[in-house]
């Protein structure tokens, strides 16, 4: 297949050579499958084989796109949506500044990501994955929902340029399975990611489940008082607000937008805890890593805060031409970011639970709905979700209802940061929006920081 | 293909298939054009064709899709199969409610059609309204344009055949600046409702022109103002975010499958439950919210649903009282059984699909609260002795269960006794979704009434974006808690 899409992709481009375009052509292909669970049944089985191919053609400083979804035998219609392209880029207008066509050097070809097992997965397979989840989980009351979502990512790029071409593929699987009380509506989770299929294990999931639903089913839920907690946040809720301090924090082209709390002058200052390293890690493969990005620059480690010292920007190859900046191998459909471990000894929430503690810590495995207050401020704001904890000083445990937060990344990420545990986790944090994109967030399984303010705490579920 | 398509259903049914449909898009394409400070940024089209495939099979669904028709038989032969091995996991049976086989077609009202407008025009459009938002104060300017076009074909095994062709027109411009302490704020103005159709005439040149500058100067207002104080007091939400949120607290909150943990794995759950219908106060007497697919010249009317149901009319609340969901023909079936009684009669017709590649789920159509009697907003602005007027959404958070939320609003006035007095930055609002609506004083008139477009309604897994609509009044709430 490699062969035939990169064969394909070369008669591509000596079409556009030939008709006189400039022009860059993707190739995106997933093969997806989704077992969707809910109410303790599977609620919706599906499958997806997909092929987009997008032309983008220049024209000095105009620049138009034209994407289809079809299929490699479709030769001539897309070749006729590479002319749609063609003829839209003459009425686009100029940009004011010079866009880089990319120039691949030599073939980028990189497969190492991809494990068919994983990737073909059977029906069969995803159905006695959740089984096992679920073990004796399950009742009358307690349903389970969830999802099994795996399949293969195919990426390709050829340009006018060169005949060079770029080729990744990759496998993955996200799984996600939740238990809820029909009536009383409290509801936990457990997560797993996967880019091969021995790092599949239903009974990891099982075993926080069942612990989590041993405490849901034991404690009344309690509506706690407002005020500031020490906080202990699961990977989740971490991974989702490094994603949202790559958007209003470090991205150059929002910063000289103004959606970012950060600037140029911050760059070698403290900005975070000394205990915060984070870094874009393209060698870390459950990341679903791009170790080339598509303007064709390698991909090496890049250091984004180094002890709480912000390290600099990231740019992708346009935001690059338009403000002047070098690219940073930042033109890519998603990162690889790795939030260090901490020297904290903890390796699961049941040893969080058992370790003492001087006074209450409250356990925030999840933020919903997170979204942006006031980017100038780095403020953000969610709801806790799945199965949070109050961890009592004297040893015991409450459950809450759900809280929201309030805050600026500055408080969450700085001075207040406790501790991290040496433990980090891959969490998937991929979107099923638009094209597949398998993504995930290295961070430690927990991330302690003290006296945050709540500021909403809910009387029920 | 028509043809080809009976012959699949047909023989899907001979092999033991319930129920089986299909939704055949011979096109759907999408053109979408940003303009950022001068900059041609996106200059995007799309095109895409396929079939989806549905299958009910001894209690569960089944679903396969492809822009690849060369062998539809092997894309029917997958989708039962995904339906065969669902079944093997069935809590409670899928029951579709009865409905009447239709033949019926559908076209939304467009007078031109925008792919048939030059990118010259389009361009030249844009290039206006930058030039008219490069003004005083104002660092980042962008305008957009968004069209699409679809072709839906829905045959289903029970007779029906339906086929729509759908146009969405949508257009934004949006200024941000800075205030003397490096603080960012932006006013938005996004295309809304006009007329009695949504195409190429809905680009009124005045019309984009009055709001860029109104939008400009509102800006500039934010970034001399004070910070919004923190602070209780009764907030008149403008339909700028009164929409959003009644989207948020009203719309999603009452999707029968939500109701029912359908998307408990990700969007959430609601706090309503089935006990609730006829009896919860959602809000005030001056609450009446509907879900009305039949307003003209909305993105949430599309004339049949992908279950092939007719637009419907139905009231979700009435007079504050919940009556009423957001339904498709399964959930309905499954809620009257849990439910052991009728609450619902039939399906709400709201059952829709973002692609052909996409399952339909319950869709919000146009989620609508009736206009009342308190007059204009002049009259509500006089009769609220400490207030705040807020427009337009910056930052929408919500809980899982759509039980509480926080929103940030691009702008905000203070009201003291009956006055319009200073413009505050940073305004915010939160609140609990049912003590919120029962504080819900005064509804305006018609005169205040607006129908907002929604174009990135997000749900289910894989994700859908929806379009949809809500026709709001002005409203006033009292006693809210602002500036947190």
């Amino acid at each position: 297949m490699k062969e035939q899409i990169l064969s394909t992709l070369r008669e591509l481009r000596a079409y556009a050579v030939e008709k006189g375009y400039e022009m860059v052509i993707y190739y995106h292909e997933e093969d997806s499958y989704l077992m969707r669970f809910a109410n303790s049944a599977i609620s919706l089985n599906t499958n997806e084989h997909l092929v987009r191919i997008e032309a983008i053609a220049y024209d000095g400083r105009k620049r138009a796109s034209y994407e289809m979804i079809t299929d490699l035998n479709e030769i001539e219609t897309i070749k006729a949506g590479m002319d749609v392209a063609g003829e839209m880029v003459q009425h686009a207008m100029p940009l004011t500044y010079d866009p880089t066509v990319p120039h691949l050097e030599v073939d980028f070809i990189d497969d190492k990501g991809y494990d068919e097992s994983l990737a073909k997965l059977s029906n069969e397979e995803r159905l006695a994955y959740f089984n096992a989840v679920a073990g004796k989980l399950e009742s009358e009351d307690i349903k389970l929902s969830g999802i099994f979502s795996n399949g293969t990512n195919t990426l390709a790029q050829i340009t006018t340029k060169s005949e060079s071409v770029q080729y990744f593929k990759t496998s993955d699987a996200q799984v996600t399975a939740v238990l809820s009380h029909e009536k009383l509506k409290w509801e936990v989770i457990a997560e797993q990611s996967a880019q091969q299929k021995s790092e599949l294990d239903p009974m990891v999931l099982n075993e926080e489940l069942a612990f989590l639903v041993e405490r849901y089913q034991t404690e009344e839920p309690e509506q706690i008082p407002l005020g500031n907690y020490d906080i202990v946040f699961g990977p989740a809720a971490t991974a989702e607000m490094v994603r949202f301090l790559s958007l209003i924090g470090f991205n150059g082209g929002l910063m000289k937008r103004g959606y970012s709390f950060l600037n140029e002058e911050k760059v070698g200052e403290q900005v975070f805890s000394e205990k915060f390293t984070l870094t874009d890690d393209p060698a870390r493969m459950e990341t679903f890593p791009f170790k080339q990005d598509f303007s064709g620059i390698d991909r090496k480690l890049y250091s984004l805060f180094e002890q709480g010292v912000f390290k600099g920007f990231i740019w992708s190859q346009d935001e690059a031409d338009e403000f002047g900046a070098d690219p940073t191998g930042h033109t890519v459909m998603h990162n690889s970011f790795v939030l260090n471990a901490g020297d904290h000894e903890v390796n699961s929430l049941q040893e969080l639970v058992a370790q003492p503690r001087e006074k209450d810590i409250l356990y925030i495995p999840y933020l919903h709905y997170m979204n942006i207050v006031n980017p100038s401020q780095g403020l953000i704001t969610g709801s806790s979700r799945f199965g949070a904890l109050l961890l009592k000083a004297d040893g015991s445990v409450v459950v809450p209802y759900n809280v929201r937060l309030t805050r600026s990344l500055l408080e969450v990420f700085g001075e207040k940061v406790a501790w991290l545990s040496k433990k980090t986790v891959a969490y998937n944090v991929s979107s099923s929006y638009g094209a597949r994109n398998p993504t995930s967030v290295i961070v430690p399984l927990f991330m302690r920081v003290n006296d945050l303010e709540i500021s909403h705490s809910n009387d029920s579920y | 293909m028509r043809k080809q398509i009976q012959q699949e259903i047909e023989r899907l049914k001979g092999m033991g298939a319930a129920y089986v449909d299909t939704r055949w898009y011979p096109f759907e394409e999408q053109e979408y054009l940003l303009m950022w400070n001068g900059n041609l940024k996106t200059t995007a089209s799309a095109r895409e064709s396929g079939v989806g495939i549905r299958v009910l099979y001894k209690g569960a669904w089944g679903f396969s899709a492809s822009s690849d028709l060369s062998d539809l038989g092997a894309l029917y032969s997958k989708a039962f199969d995904n339906a065969r091995v669902a079944a093997e996991r069935v809590t409670f049976p899928v029951r579709l409610a009865e409905k009447d086989a239709i033949q019926a077609q559908f076209e939304s009202p467009c007078k031109i059609n925008p792919f048939d407008v030059s990118l010259d025009d389009k361009v030249a459009f844009l290039k206006a309204m930058d030039e008219k938002l490069n003004q005083e104060g104002v660092e980042q300017r962008t305008s957009d344009l968004n069209f699409i076009r679809k072709q839906i074909i829905f045959i289903d095994s029970e007779g029906s055949e339906t086929e729509k062709l759908i146009t969405e027109v949508f257009s934004g411009l949006r200024v941000s600046g800075r205030d003397s302490e490096g603080g960012s704020h932006e006013r938005k103005f996004r295309l809304n409702r006009r007329g009695e159709s949504r195409g190429w005439e809905s680009f009124d040149m005045d019309y984009f022109n009055e709001n860029a500058d109104r939008i400009v100067k509102e800006m500039n207002q934010v970034l001399r103002a004070d910070d919004c104080p923190k602070d209780k007091r009764d907030a008149i939400l403008m339909p700028g975010i009164l929409f959003l949120q009644t989207h948020e607290t009203i719309g999603h909150a009452l999707e029968l499958d939500r109701i029912l943990g359908y998307e408990l794995a990700y969007a959430g759950g609601s706090f309503v439950t089935l006990d609730d219908f006829g009896k919860l106060q959602y809000g005030s007497k001056k609450l009446t919210a509907r879900a009305d697919a039949t307003l003209p010249n909305s993105p949430g009317s599309f004339g049949y649903d992908d279950d092939g149901i007719p637009a419907k009319n139905t009231v979700l609340i009435d007079k504050g009282i919940l009556i009423g969901a957001i339904t498709g023909r399964q959930m309905v079936e499954e809620a009257n059984a849990k439910a052991k009684k009728h609450i619902f009669n039939e399906s709400g017709g709201a059952n829709r699909a973002t692609s052909f590649y996409r399952v339909p789920i319950e869709r919000m159509t146009n989620i609508n609260i009736d206009p009342g009697n308190d007059g204009t907003l002049e009259d509500i602005v006089k009769n609220t002795e400490k207030g705040i007027i807020l427009d337009g959404e910056k930052s929408w958070s919500i809980g899982s269960n759509r039980e509480q939320f926080h929103f940030a609003t691009e702008i905000g006035w203070l009201v003291e006794d009956g006055e319009i007095t200073d413009v505050v930055k940073n305004s915010t609002y939160k609140g609990d979704t049912v003590k919120f609506w029962n504080s819900l004083s005064l509804v305006g008139d018609e005169s205040t009434t607006e129908v907002q477009f929604v174009d990135n309604c997000g749900k289910g897994q894989p994700n859908q974006i929806m379009q949809l609509g809500h026709s709001v009044p002005v409203c006033r709430f009292d006693n809210v808690t602002i500036g947190e």
